[in-house]
């Protein structure tokens, strides 16, 4: 089957690629482009552990066929970092206790994050229903919550 | 899970749309969101030979005001259509269904036609190849025998979507297209209480407008889930209440939501509707909670809502 011609700006980095029509976002980022920081779980859309910010808005990467994004800005938990220097949000997760065995940390830090670039002083209840949005088995909800809270009051 | 494979094709008019569905003769489908199609395929309970998107048409993703009606584009993602405020001012009854959708992210992606026509679900229905290959095929996938009420000549799978029975309770029609022309219907006339193929949408028919008439009105969800968010309802409903009269709608039993109208408002007529309701539902062992909790659960959550609306009712 033919391939498709797919242009991305993954971290702020232009990558011209061929992918296969049904290859979804995440097999791209992860094997074509080896950013593993967005992780496959459930593979359904149901958990977010998958989730990256496809022109700023948190998306489960598992769902979406990479030619769908053509042209879209990616930005990945690796695509965070400002030079050596860590994001607050991933610093407050890091101070906060808010990681556990980490599978869900990618995903839940750039679901806060997309919180916090539409919303600069969300409310607890904001932050919960945000985070509500993803699943840490875990279930360290408490500290990760906390952590968004920190980093908003920032 | 990896994809099968599929060709994918992006349309960029409603016309290329349908002549790319001609063209590939029933073994295309087509893309809004993909939060209900692509683990389908990934379950490889559909088996599509290429993908038609429709996100790039333009027309698709508008809303307007026209002759004292809201015209909804489908490929509005849940979250943009619940930030409208004339949803939120005019049809409170949608804007809580579109609040209790799944969870924020998939809300962004999902688009609120995609969630009108999602299939229905059951346990024994979304499930890998290999768990259904060891089970048997059910009606559903084509087989001959119900997994879950054994000598059923019907399928029991159940319509989850939140929005179409607030849409139903508040008169909305939607358009289709194809390529002989467009027809509008009530969205009610959407389902065919098959749950085997859910919708009475002809093959390549293209959902292009939700027509929502303008009128105020109050209104409440009630949903019946095990988490408080990313679950399908156990038992939805809606309820909108015009002046006097009210329309209530129960999702999530059985393949099509159920419609209720209440003619004059009091504490009896909604005691009625709750019953009637209640002998009307028949829930089966296809969900994660046991039948008789949810029918039990459908009288509740009516009086609940119209509790909430502040038109009577009980706890």
């Amino acid at each position: 089957m033919k391939t498709i011609k797919v242009m991305l700006n993954v971290n702020n980095e232009k990558v011209t690629l061929q992918v296969k029509p049904y290859e979804t976002l995440l097999e791209t980022l992860r094997e074509r482009l080896s950013l593993t920081g967005a992780k496959e779980s459930c593979s359904l859309g149901s958990c977010g552990a998958c989730t990256v910010l496809v022109n700023g808005t948190p998306m489960r990467s598992c769902l979406i066929l990479t030619p769908e994004v053509e042209g879209a800005s990616i930005t990945t938990i690796e695509g965070l970092k400002n030079g050596e220097k860590l994001h607050p949000l991933q610093q407050a997760f890091m101070e906060k206790g808010a990681v556990q065995c980490g599978f869900c940390t990618s995903g839940m830090i750039l679901t806060a994050k997309a919180l916090l670039d539409r919303n600069k002083k969300p409310e607890k209840r904001d932050i919960v229903k945000t985070m509500s949005s993803n699943i840490c088995r875990c279930t360290g909800y408490k500290k990760i919550i906390e952590a968004v809270e920190e980093t908003s009051k920032k | 899970m990896i994809l099968p494979k599929f060709d994918y094709k992006k349309a960029r008019t409603i016309e290329e749309a349908l002549e790319l569905y001609n063209k590939h003769d029933g073994n295309a489908f087509y893309l809004a969101g993909g939060t209900d199609l692509v683990p389908l395929i990934k379950l490889r309970l559909l088996q599509p030979k290429v993908i038609i998107d429709l996100k790039g048409i333009d027309g698709l993703k508008d809303i307007k005001k026209m002759n004292n009606s809201l015209v909804v584009g489908p490929n509005i993602t849940l979250f943009e259509l619940k930030q409208n405020p004339f949803i939120k001012d005019y049809f409170p009854c949608l804007f809580e269904s579109l609040e209790a959708t799944s969870c924020e992210t998939l809300q962004m992606r999902g688009t609120i036609g995609g969630n009108i026509l999602q299939n229905t679900r059951c346990l024994q229905y979304n499930k890998s190849l290999e768990w259904r290959t060891a089970r048997g095929f059910c009606l559903k996938m084509g087989g001959k025998v119900c997994n879950v009420v054994p000598n059923s000549k019907s399928c029991f799978s159940n319509y989850c979507g939140d929005n179409a029975p607030s849409l139903m309770t508040i008169d909305a029609k939607a358009k289709l297209v194809s390529a002989k022309g467009e027809r509008t219907v009530r969205l009610e006339k959407l389902f065919s209480e098959d749950g085997r193929s859910p919708f009475t949408i002809k093959p390549g028919e293209i959902l292009k407008e939700i027509i929502i008439p303008l009128k105020k009105t109050k209104g409440a969800y009630e949903k019946l889930t095990v988490r408080g968010s990313i679950d399908y309802p156990l038992v939805g409903v809606a309820v909108t209440v015009k002046k006097d009269a009210a329309v209530v709608a129960v999702t999530g039993i059985g393949p099509s939501p159920h419609l209720y109208e209440i003619k004059e408002i009091n504490e009896k007529s909604i005691n009625e509707v709750a019953d009637w309701a209640y002998e009307d539902a028949r829930p089966v062992l296809n969900a994660v909670l046991t039948p008789l909790y949810r029918k039990k659960m459908v009288p509740v959550l009516i009086k609940r809502a119209f509790k909430r609306i502040g038109a009577g009712g009980g706890r």
